[in-house]
């Protein structure tokens, strides 16, 4: 259970982030969305104890992160941005290093390192000097240096920037799989891993807190009007008499004319109708030939957009 | 704490430095052990620690430099900071690193006590006391490079800033008598006699202490203004 209570961080007369509050329950994974700059970090490194607010209250587990910083930070696991590592050490070397910094008991270190290696599938690079390895695996260490200790929450700063596809559906794979026994919170500015692998997300933008929802919520919040997105050949314009056939057009419009001479509209019509079905025959009828026709569905992408744009006006 | 005494311990030989101070130390120490000593056919082994703190006050940055500036460099000062281990400790922990490596270079100087026992009879109350002074010495030094590395995350500005306030402090008794106590390098010069001196021994001791609860200040501090 992580609180946050009116939180402001201030440095000097710039805000950084102002009276954001929120609350996690255990076991949900959470994800903080917003553009670069938008608070994100701040938020992380004040949950993190990194940095301490100007003002505001943080209880992690019910420990106040001010007044008993060390019972709140042995229950977090962090992967700060950036994966910072001892390139000095092997992997195995700098596991071990995070465990002893958390106070892990010194008989079942060694099996709880072993264990998060393993988890973290670091095992066949267990003995290399963390600077020789990929990006990929440098994730995987900065992730295993944040899980050992078994702390009950982890906060993941970016966890799949820089990685390479496949290894960002790994990353993204693990952190489900660890959303199982967790609480976590990630920060991403890549919005469909946000709404594949999180069940909250936290949207923050200049410092505020713009909306705390599931994906699907949000979606749903800024449900466009139905659109439907045609390209078309139409040499003699005829676009214009299908408003008058199809009562339920409100509205057409040309999007893009493309170079192979094809144009794409939007058509926008009442909620509830779809106008596919109407779209192809009346288009056959007046000898348009259709090259495409897509839904168009509200993303998340889209709620971002319009809640950030919101936030800006 | 003694995780990070142990890492860091452990860095200064996984990286040059280790063996660089104490490879560099080591050689000027054997040049002046010639000059000072053995030319003269003296067995005061004590004598080529006045050098020996000429060469420190020259190769200390060396071993602090990197400490608290490398980490904030590199971001793994997050990794630090955001574990459940205080400040204090931290500190602590990577002066006593920092500490054990002069021991370590001290323990190698004894054997040039050896040498002039085989040819003479040293004193070795005299020997130990100046080790202590030395030590003494050493560890205001490495609290003082503490402090320069956790106000800056360049290791060159680090090293600068440290052994200009050493030289600094070295030539200030040279302007006025006022500042004769300020240097550091001479409150270490009774030592060689044999005598502990209580009043240089609380001086490098409180100025130790000090450095030390301003790096931890510094660092506390920037939690708030970062």
């Amino acid at each position: 259970m992580i609180e946050v209570k009116n939180v402001t961080k201030k440095y000097g007369k710039t805000v950084a982030v102002e009276d954001i509050s929120f609350s996690i329950n255990d076991g949900e994974i959470i994800g903080l969305l917003g553009p670069n700059g938008a608070g994100k970090s701040t938020t992380m490194n004040i949950l993190t104890g990194y940095i301490e607010q100007t003002s505001g209250e943080v209880t992690i587990e019910g420990y106040n992160t001010l007044k008993k910083p060390k019972k709140a930070k042995q229950q977090i696991g962090y992967m700060p941005e950036g994966v910072p590592l001892y390139t000095d050490l092997t992997v195995k070397e700098f596991v071990t290093y995070m465990a002893e910094l958390k106070h892990v008991d010194r008989k079942a270190r060694k099996d709880k390192v072993q264990k998060v290696i393993e988890q973290t599938g670091l095992k066949e690079v267990q003995n290399k000097l963390t600077r020789n390895l990929s990006r990929g695996y440098k994730q995987r260490v900065s992730m295993a240096g944040a899980l050992v200790g078994e702390p009950k929450i982890l906060i993941l700063d970016e966890p799949t920037v820089g990685l390479d596809p496949k290894q960002i559906t790994e990353i993204r794979n693990l952190i489900k799989e660890l959303g199982k026994t967790h609480t976590i919170i990630l920060s991403s500015h890549i919005l469909s891993e946000v709404s594949q692998i999180c069940n909250k997300v936290i949207i923050i933008n200049k410092g505020k807190i713009v909306a705390i929802d599931t994906p699907e919520n949000l979606e749903n919040r800024v449900n466009k009007n139905n659109c439907l997105y045609v390209t078309v050949e139409d040499t003699e314009n005829k676009i214009a008499n299908i408003k008058d056939k199809i009562k339920e057009i409100k509205n057409i419009e040309l999007v893009q004319e493309n170079e192979d001479g094809t144009k794409q509209y939007l058509i926008e019509a009442d909620k509830n109708v779809d106008l596919r079905k109407k779209v192809f025959s009346e288009f056959a009828k007046e000898n348009i030939t259709i090259f495409e026709m897509k839904k168009a569905d509200t993303t998340l992408e889209d709620a971002f957009m319009k809640l950030i744009e919101g936030g800006n006006k | 704490m003694w995780a990070i005494v142990k890492k860091e311990f452990k860095s200064y030989f996984l990286s040059p430095v280790g063996y660089v101070f104490i490879g560099l130390f080591l050689v000027m120490f054997s040049i002046f052990f010639y000059t000072d000593v053995f030319y003269y056919q003296s067995t005061n082994f004590e004598y080529i620690f006045y050098s020996g703190a000429t060469i420190l006050t020259f190769i200390t940055p060396i071993l602090t430099m990197r400490t608290m500036a490398e980490e904030r460099k590199s971001g793994t000062e997050q990794l630090l900071l955001t574990s459940p281990i205080s400040i204090t400790k931290i500190v602590l922990g990577k002066f006593i690193s920092a500490t054990l490596i002069v021991v370590i270079t001290e323990l190698c100087t004894f054997m040039y006590f050896g040498i002039l026992s085989f040819f003479g009879a040293p004193h070795l109350t005299t020997a130990l006391v100046t080790l202590l002074g030395f030590l003494l010495l050493a560890m205001s030094y490495i609290s003082f490079g503490l402090l320069a590395s956790s106000i800056t995350e360049n290791q060159i500005v680090a090293g600068v800033i440290t052994i200009g306030f050493f030289i600094l402090t070295w030539f200030l008794p040279n302007f006025s008598d006022v500042f004769t106590d300020f240097s550091l390098i001479n409150l270490f010069t009774n030592f060689p006699s044999g005598q502990i001196d209580i009043a240089d021994t609380v001086t490098f001791v409180t100025f130790t202490i000090m450095c030390i609860l301003l790096t931890v200040i510094v660092m506390q501090r920037r939690k708030s203004v970062r």
